[in-house]
């Protein structure tokens, strides 16, 4: 049984594209851009060394999560939440808000998806997908990466569900549970693009926004050191294309996508230097595409030597320049 | 980025790039990956030569079958001991092909979840004749011309039913 009226739609992030799946069934009208933006979405970060992963690598998102809460705090939608110790609880719990109806958003390890093509998967511990309904010993997931509803055997979710490790989902589930007669969108645009601009210009941790990309730029030139061997440090590389374009951004890690939130909000909120601020970030978007196919096209060819990481660093250092000036302007857009 | 710039025709694997419409409007589209539509092959024979490396040593008795897998499924030790839940202490000696003759049926079950594998394959890799040579099925993924493999798991968790077949021309 599949729940009625809800509407698969892929979307750009799985996160933010959950959400707004959920809210839209709820009977809101809102865009992904909006839900990305109102959270704070926009991010970076660069884990130079990390137990938890296998090689450097960065993130261009907040931390997981936080969108739902965000999105709780400032426009007062509510949302119920469950985490499990026993999965076979966490199993009866679903099925039993799908017998109500209720589409639930699930928290998995992306690697147990088998809906997934083998090469798509990693580990990845905060994969966001919706079940929207079940039927027999299967699953049916509306996941934003998919073009249509898939299914998936109760096992896999399962393993998805209750993976271990960092970021362990801990069969955590979450669902509509209350939406706002009125949203104040003035106040929840303003102060999602208030705390994205503190994030990255003003945290005061080294690894973490512009500072954090400067960081990435500087120890990029470093990677062959990490690496076992050539093919190794050119499937690294190539992963900067994943990590920017593939692993669900909307492109230009999120860089597309917040554009296109500020020109929705300069709207909403009569705020018309919010728009050439989308123009200006869809253009600094560009340069971190650029980066995206140099990487592929260097780890392809196996050119990786000194010459070639170094300007892969001057790339990433001038994205650092224009993304500190052009926060430091939309930071002032919104005072 | 405009739209008619970011299209790119790779229905196997399709996402949403956020896009400047021909009405200066920018929102989202549905395309293809650049990357596996150009590079696919690429990451292909990377993964494939890994693997071939990574089985040889296995074999030669220099890797056990959790650190075969561990790289092959790009996990770092600590990462792979709080998903299975063994000590890493353990999980060292697990990984020492000298000593991995000491994990338990039990613990070898763990990994196999992590891993998603049938236990049975943390001591065996299973083979095709694909054209010429064998190849890992873990590679080749039934895309071998001739035969498929298809692994079961059971109801009882240390058997798992491997069936062998002529693909059907």
């Amino acid at each position: 049984m599949i729940i009625q009226n809800f509407n698969h739609k892929m979307a750009a992030h799985c996160e933010s594209g959950t959400i707004t799946s959920l809210l839209n069934h709820g009977g809101l009208s809102i865009t992904e851009p909006l839900v990305f933006g109102i959270a704070s979405g926009i991010f970076f970060g660069y884990f130079h060394k990390m137990k938890s992963f296998t090689f450097p690598t960065f993130i261009v998102r907040n931390k997981p999560g936080q969108m739902r809460r965000n999105i709780e705090k400032r426009t007062g939608v509510r949302f119920k939440t469950y985490d499990f110790k026993d999965p076979v609880k966490g199993q009866q719990t679903l099925d039993q808000l799908l017998l109500q109806n209720i589409p639930t958003a699930a928290q998995v390890d992306f690697f147990y998806m088998d809906y997934v093509p083998s090469w798509e998967r990693v580990h990845i511990n905060v994969h966001f997908l919706v079940v929207a309904g079940k039927e027999d010993s299967k699953y049916n997931i509306s996941d934003a990466y998919f073009p249509r509803m898939v299914e998936l055997d109760a096992s896999s979710l399962e393993k998805g569900r209750f993976a271990g490790g960092n970021m362990s989902p801990k069969g955590f589930i979450f669902h509509l549970d209350k939406l706002p007669a009125d949203i104040d969108y003035k106040k929840a645009i303003t102060k999602g693009i208030s705390k994205a601009c503190f994030y990255m210009l003003k945290i005061p941790i080294p690894f973490l926004g512009i500072t954090g990309m400067r960081m990435f730029a500087r120890k990029v030139v470093e990677w062959p050191k990490f690496a076992r061997d050539t093919e190794h440090l050119s499937h690294e590389i190539m992963k900067i294309n994943i990590l920017l374009e593939d692993q669900g951004t909307g492109g230009a890690g999120f860089r597309f996508m917040y554009a296109t939130f500020l020109q929705q909000a300069a709207s909403i909120i009569d705020k018309p230097e919010l728009k050439d601020l989308s123009d200006e970030l869809m253009k600094i978007g560009d340069g971190w595409r650029e980066i995206s196919l140099f990487s592929a096209r260097i780890g392809k060819n196996r050119d990786l030597g000194p010459d070639k990481l170094k300007m892969l660093s001057e790339m990433i250092y001038d994205r650092a320049d224009v993304e500190e000036k052009f926060f430091k302007s939309l930071s002032k857009a919104v005072k | 980025m405009k739209e008619n710039e970011g299209f790119v025709d790779y229905p196997e694997q399709q996402m949403i790039l956020y896009v400047e419409k021909d009405d200066g409007k920018f929102g989202p589209m549905q395309t293809g990956s650049y990357l596996s539509a150009n590079y696919m092959d690429d990451y292909l024979f990377k993964r494939r030569n890994l693997e071939i490396e990574l089985r040889e040593q296995l074999v030669n008795g220099d890797i056990s079958p959790v650190k075969y897998y561990m790289v092959l499924e790009d996990l770092s030790f600590s990462e792979l001991a709080a998903r299975a839940g063994i000590r890493k202490s353990k999980v060292r000696r697990h990984i020492d092909p000298k000593k991995f003759g000491s994990a338990t049926t039990e613990e070898l079950g763990k990994y196999a979840v992590v891993f998603n594998i049938p236990l049975a394959n943390l001591l065996q890799i299973v083979l095709i004749k694909d054209n010429n040579s064998f190849e890992a099925n873990l590679i080749l993924e039934n895309k071998a011309v001739k035969i498929s493999v298809d692994q079961t798991v059971t109801r009882n968790p240390y058997v798992v039913l491997t069936k062998i077949e002529e693909k059907h021309q």
